[in-house]
């Protein structure tokens, strides 16, 4: 009797509560997908641009993608996305909720990112872009058919692993209102002082989300890899 | 016919910060000319070929490619390696492409060749070093003679007036060496103007016209490989032939 009271009856309501709730997360996924898509793509994008100026041989371009690099990995991203939200519009930069932390979490991962690259292109033989300039490429041209598709292969472990990181990183954009899976979960708990199966189903869809990016990136690491010995 | 001067060097001097390394190279090469350029390690054998392909810079001194002269300029220096093909020690293929890719991204990228044009040619070129049936695989699957093969072919495909080899059988298995001196034989008999270091004695004998030994940054002699070979004159040459036979 106590076993039953103690144990089956607790289970069968933690069950009780997941299976109402789980599908009420569907917005809150939705968001967190929306989120790590757009802050991804566009954090890859502004990583590319940063690892360019920091490999041209204008000093001021490089002095600009240090000096954004050092303020990005200097500060805590809760700040940054404060700063942009809250901060900003005090100057005249209003931008709403989502378009803040997209802007925060791509430029976030945009200067990690960029180190990946620039990692991956320096780890990159020099007589590669020796043969192809000896061939007759400008330095651009080595760069885009040699350099490049190269070190994007060779960053794909680490890029992979900044991924991860910016998915969950985008739970910290509840603190600026966006309901995604973290800040829908805190309004469920309060809502029914039930906060263990609620929080038990936000971290599984964390967790199947993760899975499902690794796993690709894995893949996009073997199909890519056919040229290795 | 050989009168045509196709590359002439002029008072070429090359510094590592103090060190001189080369120290006043003057070399005519003519059309359809073999060299071959032999010397101790620390001679000036590579840079003497990489100073003439501009990939070292900061040089003074002056090449002459079919009677012009190569400023530093960037469009100058691309047009030039354009005309002026290279063969590394260490093959340097693509990995990332298939063979027949290292072949025709030459002619793709830089003269903006006709995708379907540049891959005849590149398969003619790839059966020219015996390789056609290797058109799709990567150079990884290859051998160490295989892939230096196909960095000939790579460079031919760019049409080249002259092609320099830097030590192209160094970093091969000795059973591979065969394979590749062949080929850079056929291209001899071809009449192909080629400037090659190497280390390959008998071989430099079989194929050259003529012979330069470096000494220390300098051309200490220069001749017919009967000359450097049978009559070498200076001591240093002498000691030199001696050590390696």
């Amino acid at each position: 009797m106590d076993l039953f009271n103690g144990f089956f009856i607790p289970l069968k309501e933690f069950f009780m509560v997941v299976i109402k709730y789980a599908p009420k997360f569907d917005q809150a996924v939705l968001l967190t997908l929306e989120l790590s898509v757009f802050s991804i793509a566009l954090g890859t994008i502004i990583g590319l641009i940063v690892t360019i100026l920091k490999l041209t041989k204008f000093k001021g371009l490089q002095k600009i993608a240090y000096a954004y690099i050092s303020i990005v990995r200097g500060t805590p991203l809760l700040l940054q996305l404060y700063f942009i939200f809250f901060g900003l519009p005090l100057i005249g930069l209003e931008f709403n909720a989502f378009i803040s932390a997209t802007i925060g979490l791509a430029f976030h991962s945009g200067a990690y990112i960029s180190e990946i690259f620039r990692g991956a292109i320096i780890s990159i033989d020099y007589g590669q872009e020796e043969a192809a300039r000896a061939l007759g490429m400008s330095k651009i041209e080595a760069f885009i058919h040699i350099i490049l598709p190269q070190a994007f292969k060779r960053s794909i472990p680490s890029l992979g692993n900044q991924f991860i990181i910016a998915v969950k990183d985008s739970s910290l954009a509840s603190v600026i209102t966006i309901t995604e899976i973290t800040l829908t979960a805190r309004q469920f708990s309060a809502a029914t002082y039930n906060p263990f199966p609620i929080l038990f189903i936000a971290g599984v869809y964390y967790y199947v989300i993760i899975t499902i990016l690794s796993k690709s990136l894995k893949a996009l690491e073997r199909r890519l890899q056919v040229d290795e010995r | 016919m050989k009168d045509k001067l196709m590359i002439k060097v002029a008072g070429l001097h090359k510094y590592y910060d103090d060190l001189e390394v080369l120290k006043g190279i003057d070399l005519d090469v003519h059309e359809g000319e073999v060299i071959s350029i032999i010397g101790a390690s620390g001679s000036g054998k590579s840079t003497l070929l990489r100073c003439i392909n501009f990939l070292e810079t900061k040089n003074k001194g002056d090449i002459y490619v079919n009677g012009k002269k190569i400023r530093r300029s960037a469009g100058d220096i691309n047009k030039l390696r354009e005309k002026v093909g290279m063969v590394f020690q260490r093959f340097n293929l693509f990995p990332h492409k298939t063979v027949l890719q290292n072949v025709m991204v030459g002619p793709v990228v830089i003269k903006k060749a006709k995708k379907i044009e540049a891959r005849n040619k590149a398969l003619k070129l790839l059966e020219s070093v015996g390789l056609e049936d290797k058109a799709d695989v990567y150079p990884a699957m290859l051998s160490g003679g295989q892939q230096q093969r196909v960095a000939i072919a790579r460079a031919l495909a760019m049409n080249p007036n002259v092609l320099l080899f830097d030590e192209p059988t160094s970093a091969l298995d000795p059973e591979l060496v065969g394979e590749v001196l062949q080929v850079i034989d056929k291209l001899a008999k071809q009449g192909m103007t080629m400037l090659i270091v190497t280390h390959e004695m008998g071989f430099a004998r079989e194929v050259s016209d003529r012979v330069v030994f470096l000494h220390e940054g300098k051309i200490e002699e220069s001749g017919t490989p009967d000359d450097i070979f049978e009559r070498p004159q200076s001591e240093r040459l002498q000691a030199f032939i001696a050590s390696i036979w």
